[in-house]
């Protein structure tokens, strides 16, 4: 391939040497993507569709995780309230146009998405996020438990300037952190798209500091790897990975999303003291404490200090009690009972048969499970319910539905199930 | 893991084994089978020196009735260290496997500033200086007169391994140079002279290249090694120029004039000793009539470094009645000395070969050829004699002597040279005698005569047939490893064009427009498209200079942690720094990474490596300036992120117009039939290769080496870099300019910073469990994965 592609680039030089710089941004975007190198040919000779398999790489990747989790024991406690700051790194190198638009446009991007994931898989947990710039880190907004709010404050600041300092980031959540409660989390997800660090002091220092203080270093780099994020990981039992195109960056930061596994020091139980605010009267104006601005309607009211609050889940700030709302609780407990991952099926002809008993359909979405050319497509099994799923529906059975759908209709009234048959 | 070599079992120390590692293996074991001598080749970092030392043990413990010895020649003690630590893993594995018959004894053997445990001895800065101030305390004499005056200081730790005389034994086991310390603090015995001692029962022995190749060590170290020893050159490529090096001597006017102050002291010595104890010099004398062998009745304390010329050379005769008295053998000193300064005031380059110059040296200063051969002998018997200890501060006439000796003993394969001046700086009058030796053979032979196997090694090797030539010998077995991967972790590219470029440098723009009025696109092109090398007619062209400065520029903005760069010579390195300091390039490079630079100084440069190490470490990023040929380039290693890229500024070619060098390969071509030219590339291409080697040492490493020069492009250059990187330089990477070579660096770099899966995958199996091993011993090597 990249014979292929030396060639074609040897090519280019010889033939547009005058009109080089003519080549606009929408050409140097399909010259770049190169996306005539992905197109296959099938056995017939014809165009397959844009091959996926990468795709099935990501869904590999995802199933692996769940296998080594479910490996280490049936039971892992997780830390269900974190407290994230998300840490980006603004500075010149993240000018860098290798990814389209711009590094620092692609980030911005995903960093969104992830945090509108984030906090629909970990409810009770709160962001911030920090820049650096001119070798300098800012505090873009404190911890909150609102999306928007980040988003916003996000969009607003996007140019990048002057040196990083992984220091600098470090120490200013080092210190936002501390205040932080104990059965609290403490994580930095650092997206580092520069590759060199100008720091006032010893890193090294900063970076016992952090390990101490147990905040949990995860960075994901931009470029290539280098050796200080290599070790800040390693030292705190954070990730450290690099992403090869945007498409890896956004699978890579969704790897963040889920709660990872509790550091063995705060696994011990823990009660905490919540309060579930009332949803204000409609109508009724107040001065939220959160923004020291007139409302009138919609927010929270504090159950015990009747303080008005605009966003769940919170920090009281005038009596500091966790609010929360009970959806919340919910819907992180599935972390803590994951459905076992499903079995795959291997594509042998021995089972054709079962699987033709079957019906040979997905039990999710009822489609065929046959790929192209009715041959039989890939699909996996559950454990307990022994029902065939596609991968589509494997996906999403595990990543948002929480719910096996076979599992869950076998405990239905005997008749039921009968007649279905 | 424990496997069958054919009719061996060999104990190897780990779970896993590399398919080149078992190649490796096989081959060596045929070469010892034969008995014969073996040139092997395999990349570094894929544990050459493990499977050397797993099999050679192995070997041993399988043929118990004739017990092999292995002398391991390391470069570096570094690299001694390492490899007796090695030795010590695969000895307690083999222990633990068989018990006790499997143990050995294994010493690294060191100079005494290395191995000394006085600290007193030990103040003293270098290493002449600590072997004077040894000799100081355990001359024979010395302890002679002690038993009379208490006030004489004597070394303890001498005294008692003195005492324990025979019993002084070391118990099996492996030692490293810090071990015999420790065990000779705790014994109370010297452990230099112990380890010396110990050399005749050793099953291992881990020392330098000079201990078997200078005559003037190896006659006294190594001279009871048995013919059935295993003697291995670990990291060989330059062999041939430590060959070169043990037999060749230079003598400058500070030499002369240092002798001359010597001899006046030897003088005065003298007379003391015709006024106190004249009966001594008498003694001397009677022996040397009778042609007693020189050393034969002296200690092992007294002993000095025997003579310079190769053994077999050496005549055993009694010492010419000329200078069989010291008095007049100091005036025979005092004629050569006037004799070589004043061949040492000419104003012209000569070049003379030594038949000329003995029969000069004959009729103008009636110094005859056998005088000059014992001139060596003759003086340590002289200062011996007078028990002079501080032999520190007799260097320049034992130099001289050195000299002296060599040229009176050898006819061909040596040149004498006289320059006036250094010929990169005439003004300066520097002038320099050489007796250079070209003939690298001449040192190695009585090595391969003498040892049953001789095994060369090292990670580059090519072209593999031309070592045999240089070193006249026949191996048995030669050969090249490659190295199986489970991913492509290095990446040669050949950088033969500056940056392909869209827009206008407004900095040029009134030089082209002064010059080309219109045609202005057009300049720009040429001037950035243009081929780069460090070709005599080019390297000063500022355009290349200024290429390889945005090469470099371009390159620290995508490579993370270290880059090391590798210049011609110094010269060429200060100019082009200093035109990338004015063209403020080196300011940009700044911006993204340090800089630090080698320097002739060695302080200079540990320093500026440390420093070069810390930026590295806490991220900072840093680059290296250095030469190739120099330290840095030869010894110190750029692995994991300490280099993720090296950058081979231009081929290091020897300096050309150097005199030795000329006479070099006069001589080569004319007794090995070797063409100049050949022989020019495969040294700079060894030196290239050798440079860029620096930034892999080991498979889970990755790195990038770029070859800037268009030079490298070409197939006769190419073709001499090693296997290991050949195979990895694929042909879109031999012609890049600059924009290209920052894409490849691009892609290369994210795909390595992937995790990965270490053993390989069922295609290109890299690590062997036992069971692969037996399996392949079934159906035979050739299936072996690659």
């Amino acid at each position: 391939m990249s014979n292929q592609r030396k060639r074609l680039s040897g090519e280019r030089e010889d033939e547009d040497d005058e009109d080089a710089e003519g080549i606009g941004e929408w050409e140097r975007a399909y010259v770049d993507d190169r996306s005539w190198e992905e197109l296959q040919e099938d056995e017939s000779g014809l165009l397959r569709p844009i091959d996926n398999s990468a795709i099935y790489h990501a869904q590999y990747r995802r199933r692996l995780r769940m296998l080594s989790a479910a490996a280490a024991g049936t039971r892992i406690q997780k830390g269900l309230i974190r407290y994230l700051y998300i840490v980006i790194d603004f500075s010149r190198a993240a000018a860098e146009t290798d990814f389209r638009p711009s590094r620092i446009a692609v980030m911005a991007k995903h960093v969104e998405a992830f945090i509108r994931e984030f906090f629909d898989q970990n409810p009770l947990s709160q962001v911030g996020l920090v820049s650096i710039k001119n070798g300098v880190a800012h505090t873009l907004t404190d911890l909150g438990g609102s999306p928007e709010t980040h988003i916003k404050e996000l969009m607003g600041k996007l140019e990048a300037l002057g040196d990083s300092s992984l220091q600098n980031a470090l120490e200013l959540v080092n210190e936002h952190l501390s205040q932080v409660p104990s059965y609290g989390h403490r994580e930095v997800l650092i997206l580092y798209s520069a590759l060199c660090t100008c720091d006032p002091g010893d890193i090294m220092d900063t970076i016992q500091k952090c390990k101490k203080s147990k905040l949990r270093c995860s960075v994901i780099g931009l470029s290539a790897e280098m050796f200080i994020c290599k070790h800040l990981c390693q030292e705190t039992g954070g990730l450290y990975s690099v992403a090869v195109d945007e498409v890896h960056l956004k699978d890579l930061l969704l790897e963040h999303a889920p709660p990872p596994p509790a550091i063995a020091e705060f696994a011990i139980s823990n009660l905490i003291k919540m309060g579930f605010p009332q949803r204000a009267a409609e109508g009724s104006m107040a001065i939220c404490s959160c923004h020291k601005e007139v409302k009138i309607g919609a927010g929270y009211m504090c159950p015990r200090c009747k303080a008005r609050v605009c966003d769940l889940p919170t920090e009281c700030t005038i009596c500091g009690l966790t609010l929360v709302s009970s959806p919340h609780l919910a819907r992180s407990y599935h972390h803590l009972f994951p459905i076992a991952p499903f079995d795959e099926v291997p594509a042998l002809s021995s089972l054709n048969d079962s699987r033709k008993d079957l019906g040979k359909s997905c039990f999710g979405c009822q489609q065929s499970l046959n790929g192209a050319g009715n041959k039989p497509g890939p699909c996996v099994t559950c454990r307990k319910c022994k029902h065939y799923f596609c991968l589509d529906c494997d996906i999403y059975i595990h990543e948002s539905l929480h719910n096996c759908p076979g599992c869950e209709s076998i405990h239905r009234p005997k008749s039921v199930s009968l007649m279905e048959e | 893991m424990i496997f069958k070599i054919e009719d061996v079992t060999v104990y190897f120390p780990y779970d896993n084994i590399y398919p080149e590692q078992y190649e490796y293996m096989i081959e060596l074991k045929r070469a010892l089978d034969a008995k014969g001598h073996c040139l092997l080749e395999m990349p570094t970092g894929t544990g050459k020196t493990i499977a050397l030392l797993s099999l050679i043990t192995s070997y041993r413990l399988s043929r118990p009735d004739s017990p092999i010895k292995l002398v391991y020649c390391t470069r570096t003690v570094h690299e001694m260290e390492k490899t007796l630590a090695e030795l010590k893993v695969l000895h307690d594995y083999q222990v633990r496997h068989l018990g006790t018959q499997a143990k050995i004894l294994a010493i690294g053997l060191s100079s005494r500033k290395n191995l000394c445990v006085n600290t007193k001895v030990l103040a003293a800065e270098n290493r002449d200086s600590v072997d004077a101030a040894c000799r100081k305390r355990t001359a024979s004499w010395v302890r002679a007169l002690s038993t009379e005056n208490p006030n004489i200081e004597l070394c303890d730790y001498f005294e008692n391994y003195e005492k324990a005389a025979e019993n002084a034994l070391l118990p099996p086991g492996v030692y490293t140079l810090e071990d015999l310390r420790a065990f000779g603090k705790n014994c109370g015995w010297c452990p230099y002279f112990l380890a010396r001692h110990m050399v005749q029962f050793a099953n291992v022995i881990v020392y330098s290249y000079q201990y078997l190749l200078d005559p003037k060590v190896a006659g006294i170290i190594s001279k009871e090694l048995q013919k059935e020893s295993v003697v291995v050159f670990d990291e060989a490529h330059n062999i041939d120029n430590v060959c070169i090096e043990a037999l060749s001597v230079s003598v400058r006017r500070v030499t002369l004039e240092g002798a001359n102050r010597n001899l006046n002291k030897i003088r005065q010595e003298i007379d003391r000793f015709k006024a106190t104890d004249a009966g001594r010099l008498r003694a001397e004398y009677n022996r040397l009539v009778e042609g007693l062998a020189l050393r034969g009745d002296l200690s092992g304390s007294d002993q000095w470094l025997a003579n310079p010329a190769l053994p077999h050379d050496i005549l055993k005769e009694a010492v010419p009645g000329n200078i069989r008295r010291a008095e007049h053998f100091v005036h025979v000193l005092r004629r050569l000395l006037q004799y070589l300064g004043v061949r040492l005031d000419t104003e012209n380059v000569e070049k003379e070969s030594p038949v000329s110059f003995v029969s000069s040296l004959n009729s103008q200063a009636g110094i005859e050829q056998k005088t000059l051969k014992f001139c060596y002998d003759r003086l340590q018997s002289l200062m011996l004699t007078l028990e002079i200890t501080d032999t520190d501060e007799f260097l320049p006439i034992q130099t001289v002597c050195d000299f002296a000796t060599l040229v009176g003993t050898y006819a061909r394969g040596f040149s004498i040279i006289i320059e006036p001046y250094d010929e990169r700086m005439p003004h300066i009058p520097d002038p320099i005698l050489q007796l250079s030796c070209h003939d690298a053979s001449l040192a190695i032979k009585p090595v391969f005569d003498r040892f049953q196997s001789v095994v060369i090694t090292s990670g580059t090797l090519s072209p593999i047939d031309l070592y045999p030539r240089l070193l006249s010998f026949t191996p048995v077995v030669s050969r090249s490893f490659k190295m199986s991967m489970t991913r492509d972790c290095i990446c040669p590219m050949v950088l033969t064009r500056g940056r392909y470029v869209y827009k206008t440098n407004p900095d040029h723009l009134p030089y082209c427009l002064v010059l080309y009025g219109f045609t202005l696109w057009v300049v720009f092109f040429f001037s950035d498209q243009l081929p780069v090398s460090t070709k005599f007619d080019m390297r000063s062209d500022p355009g290349v200079v200024r290429n390889y400065g945005k090469l470099l520029v371009e390159m620290v903005s995508i490579v993370p942690d270290g880059v090391v760069c590798f210049f011609v010579s110094y010269s060429y390195m200060d100019g082009i720094i200093a035109t990338w300091n004015e063209t403020g390039i080196l300011k940009e490079i700044m911006q993204q990474k340090l800089v630090f630079i080698e320097t002739q100084d060695v302080v200079e440069t540990t320093l500026a490596l440390d420093n070069y190490r810390r930026a590295c470490d806490c991220g900072r990023g840093a680059v290296f300036f250095s030469v190739a040929r120099g330290k840095v380039a030869e010894g110190i290693d750029f692995d994991r992120h300490y280099g993720r890229l090296v950058v081979m500024y231009g081929v290091p070619f020897q300096y050309t117009l150097s005199k030795i060098l000329l006479a070099r390969l006069e001589y080569l071509r004319d007794t090995f039939q070797i063409k100049e030219g050949d022989f020019l590339t495969f040294d700079a291409l060894r030196q290239a290769a050798q440079c860029v080697g620096r930034v892999i040492r080991s498979k889970a490493d990755y790195g990038m080496m770029i070859f800037a020069d268009k030079r490298y492009s070409r197939h006769d250059k190419r073709s001499k870099l090693p296997g290991w990187i050949l195979s990895h330089l694929r042909d879109a990477h031999l012609n890049l300019s600059t924009d290209m070579a920052i894409h490849i660096a691009r892609e290369f770099l994210r795909k390595m910073a992937q995790p990965y899966d270490k053993a390989g995958t069922m295609g290109r199996k890299t690590l062997l469990t036992q069971e692969d091993l037996e399996k392949m011993a079934e159906t035979g090597v050739q299936d072996m994965a690659y």
